[in-house]
């Protein structure tokens, strides 16, 4: 329609010997850039506005060390250490002594680290920086020496470390003395972390070889860039080695966050925050609490009404107590905690979904809080595993709780599962093992601990979350040493028969606390979902504020024999 | 002097400056979508380019893609018309960068006036009346409520960034305060991708007055009059009439010597739009500077008997204006209709489609600015508006007639339109009477239902 009938501009070029002085349109270089992962031109200030994160895709672009103290640190607070260390050349390797002083002159680098001490947000730490722009940020000599003497004036002063990790792995051209470097650097990493100094690695793109082998995988908490390469081979090897394509995000970071072997995964525009956010949550000031005298005979549920009803049987209270609507763990966390910050994995296998843990603040008390998380629905469930905990959550949990011990935060569980989950990979990866050595490990450990039951308390799976000073239960929780079904089949041959099982089993709040399992019952109005989330929360913080008032004021030796003496008694 | 212009936009306005630049022989360069390919603007252009799929973000929005296309066919300028690219600030950076002239004021003017708070500072220093409000842009909640109890109710809440209505709620008082901000926060935020805040007090029922100026690069600022556009569904215009019955000669004379002094404080150059709000005690309060040639700019045209894009490309080419202010007389009474693809009855819900059978009325004084023909699709991806209907006379008496009688006669089949619903405007005691304010429509629509 309407094509080509219409008459066009008569247009007579008129030479008028065009102005010299008038430029012609034209793209000036480096106006735009080209992002390698969605492949769109982005305006190229916009990148450097953006913390070069790509305002299209949020690919996180490469960045050099001094852009990175520039967004991390306060203005004007970082100050260099070890500006110039010398370089060896201990191998007399051929030409390395003339490439380091071409690199030094191409980058504006001494070294392929930069070392030194500012403040985050107020918060101060010492912090490394490396650069792939100087040799791909490979470690000889100088990089070891400058991260171990870090870490040795970081341990004097008593102030935490940040590594932001960028290699690839040893430098070539020093041999085995680069091999040195890995030890060097560890121990002095050791001696840090034994002066109960906290450590954070942050990857970044790439970090490989010796240096993944090394440093950069000794972080208390390892945070990585989105889609930033971490390995210890590189993938190219290993393709050539097996003969075989490696699977897509292969040694990326969200490859490594579900092989557990990082907390979590920050975009680079809320790095400065969170590095802040966990710095404070380690400092030892803490908020002061009430005396433990101000809780004699106070009661937490002065004007709140419950639900308590005695006339519940003991297999309604099963039904409530695995009904989909209940609170979950995560749901009391967000409610009764601050800046619950999550942790993931187990640093050896995989991170599992049934199992959340982390730190968080209780009346400005950082604490750690791992909770047993079922799903509200099918969705949510897959991820969870319905709450069934594998061998990997136990040993997240654990990890988590002796990283609380190392920094002397109080422990806060919260227990709800049908039991520990029943499967072959379950059993070979040691389901037996990983809960004997929860119970093992947290009989020892030299902080309070309190385990509040809130719906099913499945048998060993609960357990290995409960051994702990007090132990808490919601009041239509149940805790038993199997499910009622499992109970009846066992017994009579017949599952149909829960009901009769669950009467007998004595498995609710008030039976548990008859025979001492249990300290105490928190009351719950009824249902405990979403409407009363609010209100149990309060009462379960308040009974919280009291037992750390109480515990936080008491000997570590008291607080592990107390522990003993409580499973002593049964 | 241009060769060359590229138009960075669609539809009638992109129809309108084609036709300019014809006229003024220079070739134009129409950019289109996917969408669009059957378009007018891209028929009539002597070049057309495709820049992208249908959604505005991958086409007329991507800046990239229009920058890349201007270079390519060798245009030495872009005109962005109005709505898409037209105010944005980083797109003319870009051109300025890249040597493309943009027709318009430059970048930083953009960005300045754009910016509410911004644009009120400098107006409050040049001495300019403005509706009290806050003097920064506020984020936080607890702050924001505050200074609104401080200024007194009803309060509008602004996006910071926002336009076309979204980001905008009016609180009128201190209880839903919360509510509306966060509300206005969340569009605004979805809209604009940005949270910042700006409250004001709400002048009740006043009356829309925006006035017309054109700047050159020598610092010539002339005003064309008022245009009265008190006529609005949620802040989006539906009827727009030059001059305004609300205000006499002297006050003219006052409120236009205000806006060139407004543009000469901003440093404006090329066409631009002071809007004022006028009370019911005939206060005025700047309310912000559109830095875009506008939607309604015939009704000016009409009564001032100037082409404004014509005049806009001059000023770009760095000549001077072709007229003082003393050559700018206002005459008799000029009138536009906004003919949208949209149905009254269901909330003015757009209906896209295919328009069977045109008919446009024709006569003295009336103009009509479309890009509509007969078996056009029009695309359900942008601005539902499809044609304006202008009229001229000698005064507002015989223009209503005149824009009853040219309504009468515009006949668009296959889609529904409001037509029928301006038809009735026109028709009503209250509108000919001209005593109107901002909520003329609500009440309309009350009455119309009643019927």
């Amino acid at each position: 329609m309407l094509n080509g009938v219409f008459k066009k501009t008569s247009y007579i070029p008129l030479d008028m010997g065009r102005d010299n002085s008038v430029i012609e349109p034209s793209v000036p270089d480096g106006l735009w850039k080209k992002c390698p992962s969605c492949k769109k031109a982005i305006y190229n200030e916009d990148l450097n506005n953006n913390f070069k994160i790509c305002p299209k895709c949020g690919y996180h672009f490469r960045m050099n060390a001094k852009e990175r103290i520039g967004i991390i640190s306060d203005e004007g607070t970082f100050e260099e250490w070890d500006e110039h260390i010398d370089n060896t050349n201990p191998l007399n390797f051929k030409g390395y002594v003339e490439k380091i002083d071409r690199m030094k002159n191409k980058t504006g680098l001494n070294e392929a680290v930069i070392t030194g001490k500012c403040k985050i947000n107020k918060m101060t730490a010492a912090i490394a920086v490396c650069d792939s722009n100087f040799m791909m940020g490979s470690m000889g000599y100088v990089v070891g020496e400058k991260i171990t003497h870090m870490f040795e004036r970081a341990t004097k002063e008593k102030i935490p470390v940040i590594i932001f990790t960028c290699s690839g792995g040893a430098r070539m051209q020093e041999g085995i003395i680069s091999l040195m470097q890995m030890a060097k650097t560890s121990q002095a990493i050791k001696k840090h972390s034994e002066a109960g100094l906290l450590y954070i690695t942050v990857i970044t793109d790439p970090t490989t070889g010796g240096v993944t082998a090394s440093f950069a995988m000794l972080g208390d908490i390892i945070l990585g860039e989105p889609g930033a390469l971490i390995g210890f081979a590189g993938s190219r090897v290993i393709e050539q080695t097996l003969g075989q394509k490696l699977p897509e995000g292969f040694q990326r970071t969200g490859f490594l966050l579900k092989k557990g072997f990082i907390d979590r995964i920050v975009e680079r525009n809320n790095m400065k925050n969170i590095l802040s956010k966990l710095l404070y949550m380690h400092t030892k000031e803490t908020a002061s609490l009430r005396p433990p005298e101000y809780y004699n005979g106070r009661n937490f549920m002065s004007g709140i009404k419950t639900g308590m009803d005695k006339n519940k049987s003991p297999w309604e209270k099963v039904k409530i107590s695995r009904d989909s609507k209940r609170c979950t763990a995560i749901d009391y966390i967000n409610e009764i905690f601050k800046d619950f910050t999550e942790f993931h994995g187990d640093r050896c296998y995989g991170d599992d979904g049934a199992v959340i843990g982390g730190i968080a603040t209780l009346a400005g008390i950082p604490v750690t809080v791992i909770g047993q998380q079922k799903g509200h629905n099918l969705r949510e469930n897959q991820y969870r595993n319905f709450g069934m905990a594998n061998p990997e959550g136990y040993r997240k949990a654990l990890r988590l709780m002796k990283q609380a011990e190392k920094f002397n935060r109080p422990i806060i569980c919260f227990a709800d599962t049908p039991g520990a989950f029943c499967g072959i990979e379950a059993e070979e990866r040691g389901q037996g093992q990983a809960i004997a050595n929860n119970l093992f490990e947290m009989s020892a450990l030299r902080v309070p601990i309190v385990t509040v039951m809130i719906g099913e308390g499945g048998s060993g799976g609960a357990l290995a979350l409960a051994v702990a000073n007090e132990v808490w239960m919601l009041e239509n929780a149940t805790y038993s040493i199997l499910s009622p079904e499992g109970f009846a089949s066992i017994l009579w041959k017949d599952s149909r028969r829960a009901e009769e099982a669950a009467s007998v089993m004595k498995m609710t709040a008030q039976d548990l606390y008859k025979l001492k399992v249990i300290d105490r019952i928190i009351p719950e109005p009824s249902p405990a979902s979403d409407t009363n989330l609010g209100l149990i929360s309060r009462i379960i913080k308040n009974n919280l504020k009291e037992f750390l008032s109480l515990y936080m004021h008491m000997d570590k030796e008291e607080i592990v024999g107390r522990r003993y003496e409580r499973f002593r008694n049964f | 002097m241009f060769h060359k212009v590229l138009i960075a936009n669609r539809g009638e306005i992109a129809v309108r400056i084609i036709r300019a630049l014809r006229e003024l022989g220079i070739k134009s360069v129409a950019v289109y979508s996917e969408a669009d390919k059957d378009s007018l603007h891209a028929k009539l252009a002597d070049e057309a380019i495709c820049i992208g799929p249908a959604s505005p973000v991958e086409s007329y929005l991507n800046m990239e893609r229009i920058i890349s296309a201007t270079i390519s066919s060798g245009a030495e300028a872009i005109h962005p018309g109005f709505g898409f690219l037209s105010e944005n600030a980083k797109f003319v950076e870009m051109c300025e960068k890249c040597n493309i002239k943009v027709i318009g004021p430059s970048s930083d003017v953009i960005r300045k006036m754009g910016n509410k708070s911004e644009a009120r500072n400098t107006m409050t220093e040049a001495n300019i009346p403005v509706v009290p409000g806050s003097d920064h842009i506020i984020y936080d909640v607890d702050e924001a409520h505050e200074f609104a109890d401080k200024i007194g109710y009803p309060v509008i809440i602004k996006a910071a960034l926002g336009g076309g209505g979204k980001g905008m709620r009016i609180a009128v008082n201190s209880r839903e305060f919360e509510e509306r901000f966060e509300t206005a926060r969340l569009e605004s935020e979805n809209a604009f991708a940005d949270d910042g805040m700006y409250i004001e007090k709400y002048i009740v029922n006043p009356r829309h007055i925006e006035f017309q100026i054109m700047a050159d690069s020598y610092g010539n600022v002339v005003h064309l009059g008022e245009r009265d556009c008190t006529i609005q569904r949620n802040h989006q215009k539906m009827l727009e009439e030059s001059p305004s019955s609300a205000i006499s000669p002297e006050m003219r004379k006052v409120m236009g010597e205000t806006a060139v002094r407004a543009a000469k404080a901003a440093h404006y150059e090329n066409a631009g739009t002071i809007e004022f709000l006028l009370d019911k005690d005939n206060k005025f309060y700047f309310m912000e500077m559109n830095t875009r040639i506008q939607v309604e700019h015939p009704v000016t045209e009409m009564v001032t008997g100037t082409d404004l894009i014509k005049e806009q490309i001059f000023v770009a080419q760095g000549q001077e204006l072709s007229f003082t202010q003393d050559d700018i007389k206002i005459s008799g009474h000029a009138i536009e209709c906004r003919i949208n693809a949209e149905n009254p009855d269901k909330n003015f819900m757009p209906c896209p489609g295919v328009i069977n059978e045109i008919h446009i009325p024709g006569g003295n004084d009336i103009r009509v600015d479309t890009a509509i023909y007969n078996g056009y699709q029009v695309p359900a991806n942008y601005d539902s508006m499809i044609l304006k209907l202008i009229v001229h006379d000698q005064n507002r008496y015989c223009a209503i007639h005149k824009m009853q009688s040219a309504l009468g006669e515009l006949v668009i089949d296959g889609i529904d339109t409001n037509i029928d619903f301006l038809y009735g405007i026109l028709d009503d005691q209250e509108y000919k009477n001209g005593d109107i304010t901002t909520d003329y429509i609500k009440n309309y629509i009350k009455k119309r239902c009643e019927k």
